[in-house]
Parts: C-alpha cells; sequence; structure tokens
C-alpha cells in the first residue's frame, strides 16, 4: 500500500531504458527468435522474428503520462516512421503482422470496452496491450487507496464525517466497520442536520475515490435541483468518509429521513475505475435487508452521464415516495 | 408469440394507398426493459406480432386524378372492426401513399385525413424515397444485409412505380425510383384503356405504337417490359442513359459501391413469387402489363447477373414496412411536456457541436434563428426539432448555459412560446429538459434522447407511454 510513487517510476524509467538500448550493447546474447501468430488473419503462417524487433513495438509508445483520457479506446500499436527502419531486415514482417483488423473484428471491437481483437505475441500479450492492463489495474488500485480532495466537498457544503474504519487496511479487512458510523460522527450528524427530512443525500468514497472526484459534482447538482423542483424537503447533506453502502442504516436512524439516496463510488474495474452508484433505500433502519436497496450504477462519462443521472434519480425518489416502498418491495407494489 | 415478460404492449397500424391496391396490417409490439436490474432502464421493442392482415383491396378512386377518400376511410375503418380495435387503442404507426397515387389530386388530403382519425399516432408517411425505404423493411431486405454483411437493392414495383433502396449491413446507402409499374398500361375487354404518359417517349423510341382504345397486342407490350427490366439492371448498375432518364422520377441512383444481391417486392413480384393465397382472382382482374413486367424480368439476361433473393412478402412488403417498421422508441431518461404530444412533421433541424462546446454555444442563437428563416420563412408558426450533435459530454453547469441560450434564442421565433422539441444524441435530454422546466416554468418543452436523426428527415413524437418512453417515427428524406 505504502509504494513511494517516485521510486516506482524511477524503477520503470530503469527498466524502460535498460530495453530500450540496443542489443549489441549486451554482452553474448544469442539473437533470440519469437515466433508470432497472426490471429485476425486466416492465415495459419507464423512470422518469425528476432528478440530485437520487441523493442520496435516499446519504443516510442510507452508514455507514463498523461495516459489517454479515454480509457476505452485500445491503442494500437503504431509503427515507427519509414526512416528509424535502417538496419532492421525483419522489420517488412512486422508491418505485415500490423494488417487491420476485418469488419465483422471491428465491429465486435467497437461494441464493447472489453480487450478483445488485441494481437499476442507467442503466448503473451503484446507489450502495449500488457502495459494498458498494466496501467488500468494501476489506476483501480489508485482509486481504491486515494482520498477525496477537500475542494470539492468545499464546493457542495459537504462537511466531512468517519466511519468506525481508521485505516485504509481496516477498511478492506472490516467491511462491518465502514457500515458504522463512529461516535464523533453521530454527534456531529445529530447537532447539524435536519432532523426527519424527506429525502436525505449522503455522499461515501467508498471503494473509489475518484469516482467521487470526477462525478459526485454534476449528479449532485442536478439531483438537487431535481428534487427540488419536485417539491421534496431535502435533509443536510454529508460525505462520509470510508463507508459502506449500509451506513445508510445508521444514517437512517439518527435522522429519520423517508428516503435515503447515498453516491458512492464503485469497486473499480479495468474499464472504469471513476464508475459512481446511487443506492437509494425508503426508510433504511438497523436490520434492513439488501432486496430493499435499489441501486443505479454505472455513472461515469462511458456510463450514464452524471447529470443526467441526477436528473434521473429525482424521478425514481419519486416513485419510492409514491410506493412507500424500494427495491423488492418497490416492484411487488407496482405490480 | 406473446412474451409474458412485457412490460407493455402497443397496437401499431400500417395502411399503404397505392397505385393499384390498398392495405392494412395490425400488429402488436412488446416494449421490455432490456438492462440489467442496477442500470438505467433501456426500453426496447423485443417482439412484434402481427395480428391482423386485411385482403388486398383496389385502391377506391373518383376519378383518374382522384381518391374516393370516403371510400378509403369506410375501407379503413371496416378493417378496424374486423380486427376487434377501435382506432383510440392504436399507439403508433403509418399510412403511406405510394406510387402514382401519391399524384393525385387529393393525396395530401388523404394523408392527414387518415393521420388525423385512424388512431391518436399515426404517422403521415409520402415520397418516393421514403417508399423504397419502407418497402426494403417489410421484404427482408434490410434484415438480411444485416445478418449476412451484403450489399442488396431491393426493388419494389408496384402499380405505378418502382422503388429501390440500398442497404449495406443494415445502413441505408441510398435510392432510386423509376416510372415503372404493372398499371402503366391498362386494358378492358383486350382493348388499351389507359397508358401513362411517361411512356410516351419510350413507345416511340421503341417503335410501338399504342392507342387508347385500340387491340391490345401482347407482343407490343412485350417490348415496352422487355425495356423496363433493361432499364432496371442499368439503374442496379448506375449506367442510365439520356433515354432510359425518361423513366427517371426525381434523383439518379445514389449510392456507392456495387450489388451483391437483388430482392423484389410489390404488386409485380407476386406475379412471380405468388406468395398471396386468395389472389388468383385477383391478379387476373388487374387487366394490365403486371405479369408482362414479371415474366420480362425472370427472363432478362441483364439482370441474371445478380444473385436473386425471394423476399418475405410481395404486395404486402410496403404495409408491413409502414406498420412494424417506422416506430423507434426513445431513451427512458427524457423530459416531455405531456399536453403537448404527439407533435407531427416536424422538421429536423441539426446543429453540430463537434465536440467542442464553447464554440457551439457560440453559434447556436444564430444557428437557430436560421432555422426559423428555413422552416418558417413567413414567419407562420411552423414549429421545428432541434437536433444537438456531437456534444461533448457535459456538466451541471454547462446544461444550466445551454438551457438558458436556447430558451432565450427561442424567444425569437414568430410564436416565443411555441414547444421547444430539442432531440440529444447524447444521453442527456431528461438533465436539459427538467432544467428548462425549473428555469423557466412558462415554457414547455419536449426533450428526447437515442433517436437517431439527420438535418433533413420529419419527426413525429407519439404520446408518453406507461414504461416513460415516446414512440417516435423519423422519416428520413435526407437523399439528394
Amino acid at each position: 500500500m505504502d509504494l513511494d510513487p517516485t521510486l516506482v517510476e524511477k524503477v520503470t524509467k530503469l527498466v524502460l531504458s535498460k530495453l530500450e538500448e540496443p542489443t549489441s550493447n549486451e554482452p553474448s546474447t544469442e539473437e533470440q527468435e519469437v515466433k508470432i501468430w497472426n490471429h485476425q488473419t486466416a492465415s495459419p503462417e507464423a512470422t518469425t522474428i528476432s528478440s530485437s524487433a520487441k523493442e520496435e513495438n516499446v519504443d516510442g509508445n510507452v508514455a507514463f503520462s498523461p495516459f489517454p483520457t479515454e480509457g476505452r479506446t485500445v491503442k494500437r500499436v503504431k509503427e515507427p516512421a519509414e526512416s528509424s527502419d535502417h538496419g532492421h531486415p525483419h522489420k517488412k514482417h512486422n508491418v505485415k503482422q500490423e494488417e487491420a483488423p476485418s469488419d465483422e473484428l471491428k465491429e465486435l471491437m467497437s461494441k464493447t470496452p472489453a480487450r478483445i481483437g488485441v494481437g499476442r505475441v507467442g503466448p503473451r500479450p503484446k507489450t502495449n496491450t500488457w502495459l494498458k492492463f498494466r496501467y488500468d489495474h494501476a489506476a483501480a488500485v489508485d482509486a481504491v487507496s486515494g482520498e477525496v480532495t477537500g475542494s470539492i466537498l468545499d464546493s457542495l457544503k459537504l462537511f466531512t464525517v468517519q466511519t468506525k474504519v481508521t485505516d485504509n487496511d481496516i477498511y478492506i479487512r472490516r467491511p462491518d466497520y465502514g457500515r458504522r458510523l463512529s461516535d464523533e460522527a453521530k454527534k456531529l450528524i445529530k447537532e447539524t442536520c435536519k432532523f426527519q427530512p424527506e429525502v436525505q443525500i449522503i455522499v461515501s468514497d467508498g471503494l473509489s475515490s475518484k469516482a467521487v472526484e470526477e462525478n459526485v459534482e454534476d449528479v449532485y447538482l442536478s439531483l438537487e435541483q431535481s428534487l427540488n423542483s419536485l417539491g421534496f424537503d431535502v435533509g443536510t447533506p454529508f460525505y462520509i468518509e470510508k463507508g459502506r453502502v449500509a451506513v445508510m442504516d445508521d444514517v437512517g436512524e439518527l435522522l429519520q429521513p423517508r428516503v435515503v439516496i447515498l453516491l458512492i463510488g464503485e469497486r473499480p474495474g479495468l474499464v472504469s475505475a471513476e464508475s459512481l452508484s446511487a443506492y437509494m433505500c425508503y426508510e433504511p433502519r438497523h436490520g434492513t435487508i439488501e432486496a430493499d436497496r435499489m441501486v443505479v450504477s454505472n455513472i461515469h462519462s462511458g456510463g450514464i452521464p452524471p447529470v443526467e443521472a441526477g436528473a434521473y434519480l429525482g424521478s425514481v425518489v419519486e416513485k419510492i415516495m409514491k410506493y412507500e416502498a424500494s427495491g423488492v418491495s418497490l416492484v411487488q407494489k407496482e405490480q | 408469440m406473446r412474451n409474458s415478460k412485457a412490460a407493455e404492449e402497443i397496437i401499431s397500424v400500417g395502411i399503404d394507398i397505392g397505385t393499384s391496391t390498398t392495405k392494412l396490417v395490425i400488429s402488436r409490439f412488446s416494449l421490455m426493459n432490456m438492462a440489467g436490474t442496477s442500470h438505467v432502464p433501456r426500453i426496447e421493442i423485443i417482439d412484434k406480432e402481427v395480428i391482423y392482415e386485411s385482403p388486398i383491396f383496389r385502391t377506391p378512386l373518383l376519378s383518374a386524378t382522384e381518391i374516393d377518400m370516403n371510400e378509403v376511410e369506410k375501407l379503413v375503418v371496416s378493417q378496424y372492426e374486423k380486427a376487434g380495435i377501435s382506432a383510440e387503442e392504436i399507439k403508433t404507426g403509418a399510412v403511406i401513399i405510394t406510387g402514382e397515387t401519391a399524384t393525385k389530386s387529393n393525396a395530401q388530403e388523404m394523408i392527414h385525413h387518415l393521420s388525423d382519425h385512424a388512431g391518436e399516432f399515426l404517422v403521415a408517411t409520402a415520397g418516393p424515397d421514403l417508399e423504397g425505404i419502407i418497402a426494403a423493411k417489410g421484404s427482408g431486405a434490410h434484415a438480411y444485409s444485416e445478418e449476412f454483411n451484403k450489399t442488396i437493392a431491393n426493388i419494389d414495383i408496384g402499380g405505378g412505380t418502382a422503388n429501390t433502396a440500398v442497404y449495406r449491413n443494415g445502413e441505408l446507402l441510398g435510392t432510386c425510383t423509376l416510372h415503372i409499374g404493372g398499371k402503366l398500361i391498362e386494358m378492358r375487354d383486350d382493348r388499351i384503356q389507359y397508358i401513362s404518359p411517361a411512356l410516351e417517349n419510350v413507345c416511340s423510341r421503341l417503335g410501338v405504337s399504342l392507342e387508347i382504345g385500340s387491340l391490345y397486342a401482347e407482343l407490343d407490350s412485350k417490348k415496352i417490359t422487355d425495356y423496363m427490366a433493361s432499364v432496371i439492371a442499368r439503374m442496379l448498375r448506375k449506367e442510365l442513359t439520356d433515354a432510359d432518364k425518361d423513366l427517371l422520377l426525381g434523383h439518379e441512383p445514389s449510392w456507392e459501391g456495387n450489388i451483391d444481391t437483388i430482392m423484389f417486392s410489390g404488386g409485380v413480384s407476386e406475379c412471380i413469387y405468388k406468395l398471396e393465397k386468395n389472389d388468383e382472382e385477383a391478379r387476373a382482374m388487374y387487366g394490365d402489363i403486371g405479369m408482362l413486367l414479371a415474366s420480362s424480368l425472370t427472363g432478362s439476361t441483364d439482370l441474371s447477373e445478380w444473385q436473386w433473393l425471394a423476399p418475405n412478402e410481395t404486395v404486402r412488403a410496403t404495409v408491413l414496412g409502414a406498420g412494424t417498421q417506422t416506430t423507434e422508441i426513445s431513451g427512458v431518461t427524457i423530459q416531455v411536456d405531456t399536453d403537448v404530444l404527439p407533435l407531427k412533421n416536424l422538421p429536423v433541424y441539426n446543429i453540430d457541436f463537434t465536440n467542442d462546446f464553447e464554440h457551439g454555444m457560440q453559434k447556436l442563437p444564430a444557428l437557430i434563428e436560421e432555422g426559423v428563416q428555413i422552416f418558417d420563412p413567413n414567419r407562420e408558426g411552423q414549429n421545428f426539432a432541434l437536433y444537438l450533435s456531437d456534444v461533448p459530454l457535459i456538466g451541471f453547469r454547462d446544461i444550466q448555459r445551454l438551457a438558458r441560450t436556447i430558451v432565450e434564442a427561442a424567444q425569437k421565433k414568430p410564436v416565443p412560446r411555441q414547444p421547444l422539441v430539442i432531440v440529444l444524441e447524447r444521453d442527456l435530454a431528461k438533465a436539459l429538459g427538467q432544467t428548462i422546466n425549473t428555469q423557466y416554468k412558462e415554457q414547455s418543452a419536449v426533450c428526447v434522447d437515442q433517436i437517431r436523426v439527420e438535418h433533413g428527415d420529419y419527426l413525429d413524437i407519439g404520446r408518453l407511454l406507461q414504461s416513460g418512453v415516446v414512440p417516435v417515427v423519423v422519416k428520413t428524406l435526407a437523399f439528394h
């Protein structure tokens, strides 16, 4: 958890500079040959390239920052310019190997952010694919261990309270601690917040601080506008650090709102590390069963746009208030 | 097959008033939420079941130039009764007036009359391009191109026109319409009763003299239908000669690339495929060159260079297309002022943000004014729909600015408080609509998304359904 980021960067750069050095500098290594099967064509032929070709792929493509923000587009390996071609007779094979995918494959690729059609070298993924994978994985890890900066919370006038979690390690290992507010938190909430509002909005970082930083402002403002225009009495919102979904039960006990909306960071994946969820529940209390909670997930730039999600959540709250139920109970009452 | 899990069912009707025949089809659409439980709902049409098909009627005419509106309406009402449904139950659908019938003096009046009286949201459609498109969807050509990744031309030949639409991979590539049909020459008791004026030049060039009242000679007519088949082949190859263009209705073939497969639908294709069970008499009674034209098509060596595919529907392709393939469903997160729906026949004005919000905002007011000049030059209050495309992902504050700019610009319209109709390419309709509602309470607005439209299309928006979506019919006319 506590890896020094500058150290990590230093080591990685070291490794890469090693890779970039011409093979001839390395003493007494035999040129190893690698077979490449192009799975994108019907041809069963494998092309053989020497190990120095691997550098070709790496060369100039590794960028530590900034990595493309649209994480969904699979970056294709770019061929180095013709001029850098001198002295690499195997280059022609490499060109062939980079044939454009067929229309059918392109169509499939356009339909999913999953890593399909990215090619391979022998039994392993191509360097770029692998680096992208490592990058996304690192972003996911960062999202879990990161903290929400104060400025976003200040701008939305959210005060901060803690759960029973004391540090990140405990947060991961003891989910039950994340479901309960600390004693100081309870006191502060009681003192500060409106009692028995119709709708209580709370925000928590959950498993992705990045999700809150990227999306919560637009969701919150749009939701607030929506609730106001529907004429609901909205309580005093606040931010719960290191909370879990069921922490809303504690809030329900304390403030006794009709509906709680919890905007919480989702467990990050390799497609997006900044996806936000909105959990809603009618009169959550200790002992509320999970089936009575409902969720709108996938709120981020590649899912439902945050501002649209906020507007939509208002109409979900309207429905919950109308039927005085949420989750499975709501579905049953609707029929 | 009915799906018991369907969230909602709606009734759709299609009515096709063609040159020689009129028919009607009633179907039931099942709507269902196809999104996962934790996602925002996505309502889709999951099943279309045809529940009633009318017999094929002769199109009632008062004279050579006028449709018998009363008879058409009676016919429609009688078919509703037979199917056991009332006009109020019909939630969507289209009435299309095709071929030479569209040129009748009261065609416009007829179609709008039916659209207003035969169902609460029945869309009026006309125009040779749209005919070709709708027929290609009804015949199965569109679905085939999607499934097999082929380029297919559907040629729908009715009494008056041959409407071609070319699809590849489900995408429309282009259209073309020719003045070719079974009813361009009509006979009664072996004597020629009618010759379409479109054939005048063709006859003289082929050295065929046909006169009204003269004895019908199949040999002469066969020369004409053989010629028609060869014109169709040249049209498919995009090699129409100047002489061929006498038969061209509107623009030349507008697609790129070559065609792999051809499919014939329409009344003339019925003469080839004979899919109708009780139509033996009907075919005989036509008294025209339909059968002859069919035999010219099948015998043509020019046309044999393409792979032929039998259609799912022949004479009913257009009506089926109109009844089952024209309706789309909007996204769920929309905001509509239910009092102003349904809205019919709104021209679409596209404002392209080119993914640059600031730039788009700057030109927005001037473009809305331009829209007024284009669609309402006499300032009579003709409304239009704004289509905002390539809008970048914007946040709450930018949505507020967008709403203000649009509402302020719309004040300059001839009727300032006219309902604002906004179609968004991106899933932002609810946020924008809600903002307009909150900030400008006196401004009525209809904001929908997840509908594909283009500049110059016409848009019809139906009433809000239980599932929270609206049925939408987009009439593409954007082919030049």
